[in-house]
């Protein structure tokens, strides 16, 4: 039980509204819990709240409180700032740095520990895995919607994440570029063998029919164990 | 701890500011300066010239700018005229005003492109064309240095990504419904943006109402505005007319506050109006309005439509275009208005240089007819006046960039958004009560006459500039951004230093030369809490307005002016955004 991702939500809310209560969701490593549900629910919450960015979608409204637990294979990442957790995240915006290059926007994610010759290596094999190849010196801007979110999946996936979370990547590409993109996307998740929530409005989208939750808009009411 | 950063940036901002205001308004309230100031001669006829070229010019502007932003809206020529607005932002008002006496004075070049010809003047007339007792001068020079601000305030606000993608959409779909470009503008846009522009267009009024360099040079002289007087009054020996003076700059502040209380009243009239212009005038969809367009908008008043919205291009015969609306219009066509501005500022900076280089220039004469560089030499050796100027204008631009930055970064939205009108304050309160202020704070602090704290008094003048022009920008980021900076492992540091300020290196940079700008500009600050031991190009520059010397003030108002375009030109390099390698016809669309 100690291994993957394990988040135990009480309470998400504001001070005057709860959007999620009593949640608790277990993800295996290379498992994909796909978590749906109507805008507003706070699936997009949930996330935040894993990741411990709940300050970025908080925005102009009531900061949000969490009331709860994060686990990663057995380390409690509640008090963890985000760039201490290991969880990797990936917006429907591919939000790719746009004043650096496709290749220096890869190159930013691998980690520094690294000689610079073999985080180059790296990058090199993650724009040929995103079918990218001679086009690491181009400006962000200038690749398709499909190529962007495609580095920024190679982008999250270099930084070595031991926990992978999907805010509706998909939701801004036309339907044939979907299907395309998501049995990519779900096979190189899995390769990576890492815990991975992915949160859409689409049946569609939906990686692991075993593994769905739903939650309502009113959430008191939807008590969710898996 | 989070808490700290915030406290010590409100304290350090906070505590100069509002200790000024507290001595200025110790020194305001004072009941014999008060009736000495009443049963002074002079004192209501200038208070009604300040009344007057206040309202008037502040009217003036909020109707110019609405009618160009209906015409750079419909347009879509808002982002290029950006590009250029700086630049006018960067004249100083003392040059501005230098280089409209240059052009209108009875020796100027309007009469000398006449004369002897068509006026038959041999010599300059004894017209009162710069000093009008009227105070059109100073008028036009108000509305003239102040339609570019608020414009820029307008314009950054329309370019805010989210901002302008819902208003176009909405533009756009009120066309849908039947209405014109120029109806649709002035009744779903502007309503939405005129709210923005009420804290710009209040600096507007009080700028207009308090401004003492310009008022110098161009304004009416007997009597001047209220705050020329007060500015007399308080540079004279006698302590009983300084505290005159104090009383005077008391009365700015109530005329201040008068006049934005008039304005709020007027502005509630107006929207008030055009909810029931608006409900008079709702979408009429049936397919004959369509045809017969035109009718919906002759209930909405005549005057609104002037004020905010139409089409130089569609006076009245506009069915014709209806329909294809923007396609329909040439986008090309430039607004007379801006033309006009555009022109004024070219004339005036045209004036400037020659004025700076000539020689014996009699009167008829359209050009001098001796052209000397000796202003020029007398200018760069007094090298120390231009180098306190960069100095004074570097370090209160980069003062008041490093704390807005912190204040930005650092402060909860909600602590940004209680305090924000308290950082505007030097924008609405009159620049005559904080010089008062500042100048007490200086004594107390051991500062007066002292370079630390002539820089004081600049950063708090400076400081409301540099944040308004930062803060769009910053407040416009991504948050996710940020969160998906720091999931890839990244600390905040690494986030802020190779991600988000790199991305607003180009508004960093903006935002630092507004501020340079804004220092160099400073006149009453400079000569008062620097105790008169400094001089700057600008106090050079309006002291010489008063005297004879053509070329040398004119060198000097060039010079005020170059230096701020230099600033600017710093900025543009250093924000320059980055050039990606071309790219061939390689693009594949997966």
């Amino acid at each position: 039980m100690n291994a993957g991702l394990q988040i135990d939500i009480e309470r998400l809310g504001t001070a005057a509204q709860t959007l999620v209560q009593d949640l608790h969701l277990h993800v295996p490593a290379g498992e994909i819990l796909t978590l749906m549900g109507p805008s507003g629910c706070g699936k997009s919450s949930v996330l935040a709240a894993t990741a411990g960015t709940l300050a970025s979608v908080s925005e102009g409204l009531q900061p949000l409180q969490f009331e709860g637990r994060v686990q990663l294979n057995g380390r409690d990442l509640t008090a963890l700032p985000t760039h201490l957790r290991g969880v990797g995240l990936v917006f429907q915006d591919a939000l790719l740095f746009a004043h650096m290059t496709v290749a220096e926007n890869l190159l930013f994610a691998v980690p520094r520990a690294l000689p610079l010759a073999q985080r180059q290596a790296r990058v090199q094999q993650a724009l040929q895995e995103a079918e990218l190849s001679g086009m690491g010196e181009r400006d962000p801007s200038t690749l398709s919607g499909g190529q962007r979110a495609r580095v920024a999946l190679m982008r999250a996936l270099l930084a070595e994440p031991q926990a992978l979370l999907l805010d509706e990547p998909f939701s801004k590409l036309d339907a044939a570029l979907r299907a395309q993109l998501r049995p990519w996307v779900f096979a190189h998740v899995r390769e990576r063998r890492i815990p991975v929530v992915l949160v859409t409005h689409d049946e569609q989208d939906v990686a692991d029919p075993q593994r769905v939750v739903h939650l309502r808009v009113t959430a008191e009411e939807s008590t969710n164990h898996v | 701890m989070s808490f700290f950063g915030p406290v010590l940036l409100a304290a350090l901002a906070g505590l100069p500011m509002g200790w000024a205001l507290w001595a200025a308004a110790s020194q305001v309230f004072d009941a014999p300066a008060w009736q000495a100031l009443w049963a002074d001669p002079q004192t209501l006829r200038a208070w009604g010239m300040t009344l007057w070229t206040g309202l008037a010019s502040t009217v003036l502007v909020w109707w110019t700018v609405a009618r160009l932003l209906a015409h750079g809206f419909i347009r879509q020529q808002l982002a290029r005229w950006l590009t250029h607005v700086p630049a006018l932002l960067a004249t100083p008002h003392a040059a501005m005003a230098i280089g409209l006496v240059l052009w209108l004075a009875p020796s100027g070049w309007a009469l000398r492109l006449v004369s002897s010809g068509l006026s038959g003047f041999d010599a300059p007339p004894p017209w009162l064309t710069t000093q009008d007792p009227w105070g059109l001068g100073l008028i036009l020079a108000l509305w003239l240095k102040e339609v570019p601000f608020l414009l820029w305030v307008a314009a950054t606000q329309l370019q805010r990504e989210d901002l302008r993608r819902r208003w176009q959409a909405e533009f756009a779909l009120a066309q849908t419904l039947g209405h014109t470009p120029a109806t649709a503008f002035a009744q779903v846009v502007w309503p939405q943006l005129a709210p923005r522009l009420r804290w710009p267009l209040l600096a507007v009024l009080a700028y207009g109402l308090t401004v003492v360099d310009m008022a110098l040079i161009i304004g009416p002289a007997t009597p001047p505005t209220l705050a020329v007087l007060a500015w007399q009054w308080l540079g004279d020996a006698d302590a009983a007319m300084q505290a005159q003076g104090a009383a005077a700059a008391g009365a700015l502040t109530a005329s201040v506050a008068i006049g934005a209380g008039v304005t709020v009243v007027v502005l509630r009239a107006w929207s008030g109006l055009r909810t029931f212009a608006s409900r008079g005038s709702l979408p009429q969809r049936s397919p004959r309005q369509f045809a017969g367009e035109g009718s919906h908008r002759q209930k909405i008043p005549n005057w609104l439509l002037h004020s905010c919205g139409r089409l130089p291009l569609q006076p009245n015969g506009h069915s014709s275009q209806h329909g294809h609306s923007a396609a329909g219009l040439s986008r090309g066509r430039m607004s007379g208005l801006a033309l006009a501005i555009g022109g004024a500022y070219l004339a005036v900076w045209f004036a400037l240089t020659v004025g700076s280089v000539s020689g014996v220039w009699s009167f008829p004469q359209l050009w001098p007819s001796l052209w000397t560089g000796d202003a020029w030499a007398q200018v760069i050796a007094s090298a120390p006046t231009v180098w306190t100027t960069l100095g004074l204008a570097a370090a209160s631009a980069s003062v008041c960039l490093v704390w807005s930055v912190a204040w930005l970064e650092l402060t909860p939205r909600r602590w940004q958004q209680a305090l924000r009108p308290w950082w505007l304050l030097p924008l609405v309160l009159p620049s005559v009560l904080w010089v008062v202020g500042l100048y007490s704070v200086a004594l107390q602090w051991r500062l007066e006459g002292q370079w630390l704290g002539l820089l004081l008094a600049h950063a708090v003048m400076v400081l409301p500039y540099v944040l308004l022009a930062l803060e769009p920008a910053y407040l416009a980021v991504d948050p996710r951004q940020s969160a998906v900076v720091a999931s890839l492992g990244q600390g905040r540091w690494t986030d802020l230093l190779r991600i988000k300020w790199p991305l607003l290196q180009r508004a960093i940079a903006s935002a630092w030369a507004v501020g340079f700008a804004v220092s160099v500009a400073q006149y009453l600050p400079t000569l008062y809490v620097g105790a008169g031991r400094f001089a700057t190009v600008t106090t050079e520059a309006v002291t010489l307005a008063s005297g004879a010397q053509r070329s040398l003030m004119s060198a000097y108002a060039a010079l005020q002016m170059l230096l701020p375009v230099l600033a600017f030109a710093l900025a543009a390099y250093l924000g320059r955004p980055r050039q990606f390698e071309k790219i061939g016809s390689m693009k594949d669309n997966t």
